[in-house]
């Protein structure tokens, strides 16, 4: 680490989540604590239920923990109510999911503006799909775009706020490799030119090559906190 | 239970607020069918079994006085069974307590207390005994009001005779199920009321020793009416005869059939309304269930089941809904029904109501039910049978959306994205959004030419008694008189005008049709009646020729400028032709009018005066009332206000109460409609509200889209409700329109804002109970799952 600490986008101490079903109990997370620095890209690496996407909920304020503090640049996300959560969200936190979820009656450029609409200092929608090399296809509903296309308007979508984090959960998950490292470089690309966080859940080892640190997660844990100190370019991914 | 009979057992129950909402409308099909087919059934049977037990005639006469020997004379006429004759007079009753004389109409049983023809049935005491003058039973209803029966007695003026009555029993007979004073429009119980006096003490008292002015008779089966009818005509000429009539246009039989032949149009109208929006809800619910279980049935015909197995799972679904429907409808056709018959039991005078119900009308509406419903399912079980198992198992594509028409004017607009996901939306699923649109507008619509009637009642009470009479007091006189009593009249203090009236019965003939009427006289200077168009202009009274009601020219098939043949009944029977030189379209009954020379010329002699108009200085009303009741020649006399308080009662309780099960039945069709719509857009849009949650929408936000939808539709709906209203109304108006009395259609405009206020109401209800769960709304489970 440089002499000059990073800011610390998210804190978190003690996070625990217990989801109870009829009678059953499952602890999600036992646990966590948490130390995101802004402008970083941050990969969480782990077996499924190992507690990955509940953490990436609860700091994205889908879910509230059961227990424990979150901060998000100083400000505490537990406690809030459903409204400011819901700001939170709006302002904050760009989101990009395995499975797009576009809207499908509105066309790229529309699923842009869905969020440019309502955040305060937005790109211009044309030019965030020209991030995702997607200029050209502006005009065509998700029905008329391959699954990587949708994919980078979900990326073109998530930016164009310019969020101070984006939380993506495999995002990868269903593409093929070329597509996929087409999404991950434009996500690279983001973190570069506007300095957004990026906290990524993936399966897939590989890509944890990218990021400036890795967390290990099991059994609702961080069980290890890997540093890369040469992050790669996506394209350099073997997949 | 096999296990596909178990899945659709929890269908049923997870779908179970959609499969209420449905059977809700459903319901209301089969409850107002039962209701009305009930209500029908009851009075018809009832009037049958009446009519039977109590023998009503088949052929009426009205004669001017005739020896009692001519009975048998009409009698020996071939095809008649039985002939009666007897006196029906009318007289005054005096109660000292009040200032308005009471009316009553005589009749007389012979000597042994018994009518044979339209017999009493005694409700309490007993008939009149011979030898016993002062004896009399009155009518249940009339004595109910006045709080009268045996024992007690009132004041009468018979022909000019006073009299005191003793009341020994009450009773009901068929021939005044519905018993009204001539003039009137609605009956009142407390100001007119049917007597049974012996034969002989009202033969003594009106002067008619072995004679008769009214004759009834029953013809053996098959025996043509008609030519009856003339053969009596012919024997009753001398007598002062009027023309003898039939059934048709005997005054209670002819009312009683005109509300039930109101009755049998409304099970003709309201019914299917709610059908067809049945039919629409299950359309679409199964077509969304069947969508949403597409890869259920993919493994299904994998595993094995045929593609009818799995029709019928879905058809069985349908089924189940007919068959809740049915249920509640009956039971609340049943509730509805039993008070409807007693409300019409309360206005007509029957001795005994049987409420049958029998199993087939249930059978009719279950079948009717099951209809609806099945032909709802048949789009979903073609799409469920017509599905190939490897197709099935794959997810749906995505929706295409394309640009059309629509898109097009959202561009110009300026759309927002989620102005954009709403119009869209519209134009994916556009049969969808028709049945949101017709089922909201067939609800208002419903609505809308149900609380019309109100209007209609209101025009007509406008109509009648403010525009068509301007008096404030009509006297009938005991028999016609010159026109002196009209200088009497008008020597008592306070009486400000008096017009006299007098009516000629007639027949009036047209080619081949021929309708029995009376010509009234209208003075071409009258001031206290007019004659009312439809539009409500007043029309002048030509000087020469008639003038007809629209309902009597229709009848006639005549227009104005055409002749009809005119055939007085009774006098001096003169037959010439006249022609119509005006037709007034007014609401009640057949009727001519003519002025007092035509009438001359009609009748050849100076026409009398059979009542008067009055208009009275209202500071003297008391005084003049008193004076007119101790006037000999006066029968009646009838307050206009009061008429009008009667009317209002009448509407307001009769009305009202229909009303009040129309806005519920109409309500839920809204109900049943915007809650299924708003279930389906809610199940096939929670991904993209949990996606728009998750982007930082707020809820009120999301709401927006959801309700923003259903609102479009709804409000859609509005217009398209007035019009598909405006027509059944004008539809419902011209079946309820008979010989007696035509409804006016005179629709007011709040009529319109008060059915969209009461269904934009329900269905603003109906959709915040849906937008509710989007509180509920699980983003993460959403978003993890592909659509």
């Amino acid at each position: 680490m440089d002499a000059q600490e990073p800011a610390l986008a998210f804190s978190g101490t003690g996070l625990r989540k217990i989801y109870v079903t009829g009678e059953t109990e499952v602890h999600a997370l036992r646990g966590v604590d948490l130390a995101i620095y802004s402008g970083e890209v941050v990969v969480l690496l782990g077996p499924s239920g190992s507690g990955k996407s509940t953490l990436l909920n609860i700091v994205g304020a889908l879910d509230v923990p059961t227990e424990g503090e979150l901060y998000y640049h100083g400000t505490p996300l537990v406690g809030m109510d459903e409204r400011d959560l819901t700001r939170y969200r709006r302002e904050n936190v760009g989101f990009i999911f395995q499975f797009y979820n576009l809207i499908p009656s509105l066309t790229a450029e529309e699923n842009v503006r869905l969020v440019t609409d309502i955040a305060e200092d937005p790109m211009n929608p044309r030019d965030a799909l020209e991030l995702v090399g997607l200029g050209e296809r502006a005009d065509h509903y998700p029905a008329q775009l391959s699954g990587g296309e949708q994919q980078r308007v979900a990326v073109a979508r998530a930016i164009a706020k310019r969020p101070g984090v984006l939380l993506c959960d495999e995002p990868t998950g269903a593409l093929d490799s070329q597509t996929g490292v087409r999404v991950l470089e434009t996500l690279a690309r983001a973190n570069r030119e506007l300095g957004t966080t990026v906290i990524l859940i993936t399966h897939n080892a590989g890509i944890a090559a990218m990021a400036d640190r890795v967390l290990h997660f099991l059994d609702g844990q961080i069980a290890r906190v890997e540093e890369n100190a040469q992050p790669i370019d996506p394209a350099e991914i073997s997949w | 239970m096999n296990a596909l009979d178990l899945k659709l057992l929890r269908d049923l129950w997870r779908l179970r607020g959609q499969v209420l909402a449905i059977a809700l409308v459903l319901a209301a099909a089969t409850a107002t069918y039962v209701l009305s087919t009930g209500v029908y059934r009851s009075l018809t049977e009832t009037r049958e079994a009446y009519y039977a037990r109590n023998n009503f005639a088949d052929v009426f006469a009205d004669l001017t006085r005739a020896p009692r020997s001519i009975v048998g004379r009409v009698r020996a006429i071939e095809g008649v069974r039985r002939a009666e004759g007897s006196i029906q007079q009318y007289a005054t009753l005096d109660f000292p307590d009040r200032n308005v004389p009471v009316r009553a109409l005589i009749n007389s049983v012979d000597e042994y207390g018994r009518t044979h023809l339209n017999t009493i049935a005694l409700r309490e005491g007993r008939m009149p005994q011979p030898g016993r003058a002062s004896e009399v039973v009155v009518d249940e209803t009339f004595a109910e009001a006045n709080g009268l029966g045996p024992g007690s007695s009132v004041e009468a003026l018979i022909y000019g005779n006073r009299q005191r009555l003793d009341i020994v029993g009450t009773g009901l007979a068929p021939d005044f199920i519905y018993a009204i004073a001539p003039g009137d429009l609605i009956p009142d119980e407390q100001r007119f009321g049917i007597f049974w006096m012996g034969q002989e003490a009202l033969e003594a008292a009106t002067d008619r020793t072995e004679a008769i002015n009214h004759l009834t008779l029953t013809l053996e089966r098959g025996a043509a009416e008609a030519d009856v009818i003339r053969q009596v005509d012919v024997i009753l000429e001398p007598y002062g005869g009027t023309g003898a009539y039939g059934r048709e246009d005997q005054f209670s039989h002819a009312f009683l059939d005109n509300d039930l032949m109101q009755l049998d149009a409304m099970t003709r109208v309201i019914p299917p309304v709610f059908l067809l929006v049945s039919t629409f809800l299950v359309y679409i619910v199964l077509g969304r269930m069947v969508r949403t279980e597409r890869t259920q049935i993919g493994l299904l015909k994998a595993f094995g089941y045929s593609s009818r197995q799995i029709g019928l799972h879905y058809f069985k679904f349908a089924l189940a809904i007919a068959v809740l429907a049915s249920l509640m409808g009956a039971a609340a056709g049943i509730w509805l029904g039993r008070g409807m018959t007693a409300i019409y039991a309360e206005f007509y005078h029957f001795p005994f109501l049987f409420y049958s119900l029998s199993p087939d009308v249930f059978a009719q509406a279950g079948g009717l039910a099951l209809g609806a419903a099945a032909l709802g399912a048949l789009g979903g079980m073609r799409s469920a049978i017509s599905l190939a198992p490897a197709v099935a198992m794959v997810p749906p594509p995505p929706p295409v959306y394309r640009g059309g028409a629509m898109e097009r004017l959202g561009q110009r607009a300026g759309f927002s994205a989620i102005g954009h996901m709403i119009v869209r939306h519209i134009a994916r699923w556009p049969i969808r959004s028709a049945v949101t649109v017709i089922g909201v507008s067939l609800s208002l619509a419903l609505l809308f030419a149900t609380m019309q009637f109100m209007d209609s009642s209101r025009a007509m009470l406008d109509t009648f008694f403010f525009r068509a009479q301007k008096q404030d007091l009509s006297v009938s006189f005991t028999e016609v008189r010159n026109e002196d009593v009209l200088f009497e009249l008008r020597q008592i203090p306070g009486v400000l005008r008096v017009e006299g009236t007098y009516a000629v019965p007639v027949k009036l003939s047209h080619g081949r049709r021929i309708e029995r009427t009376a010509i009234e006289s209208m003075d071409p200077d009258a001031r206290l009646s007019a004659r009312i168009d439809g539009d409500g202009s007043e029309i002048a009274m030509p000087i020469s020729g008639l003038m007809l009601s629209q309902q009597l020219a229709n009848q006639l098939a005549v227009k104005a400028g055409d002749r009809v043949h005119v055939e007085q009944l009774g006098g001096r029977r003169t037959e010439l032709a006249m022609p119509v030189a005006a037709i007034v379209d007014e609401f009640i009954g057949a009727r001519a009018y003519a002025t007092p020379d035509t009438i001359n010329t009609i009748t050849r002699e100076r026409a009398g005066v059979a009542s008067a108009l009055l208009s009275i200085d209202a500071s003297q009303r008391d005084a003049i009332l008193i004076a007119l009741k101790e006037m000999p020649v006066v029968l009646g006399v009838t307050e206009r206000v009061a008429a009008m308080d009667k009317f209002e009662e009448v509407i307001d309780e009769n009305i009202n109460t229909m009303l009040f099960f129309y806005i519920l039945f109409a309500s839920a069709i809204a109900v049943g409609v915007v809650y299924n719509s708003a279930r389906i857009l809610f199940s096939e849009r929670a991904h993209e509200l949990a996606t728009l949650r998750v982007l930082g929408f707020f809820r009120s936000e999301v709401g927006l889209v959801l309700l923003g939808e259903l609102a479009l539709l709804v409000i859609a709906a509005v217009p398209v409700g007035c019009v598909i209203g405006y027509w059944l109304a004008q539809m419902m108006t011209a079946m309820f329109s008979s010989d007696l009395f035509r409804m006016p259609f005179a629709p007011e405009r709040a009529t319109y804002a008060w059915a969209a206020l009461i269904v934009l109401g329900s269905a603003l209800a109906t959709a915040a109970t849906v937008a509710r769960r989007i509180f509920r709304l699980d983003m993460v489970r959403v978003l993890k799952a592909r659509e």
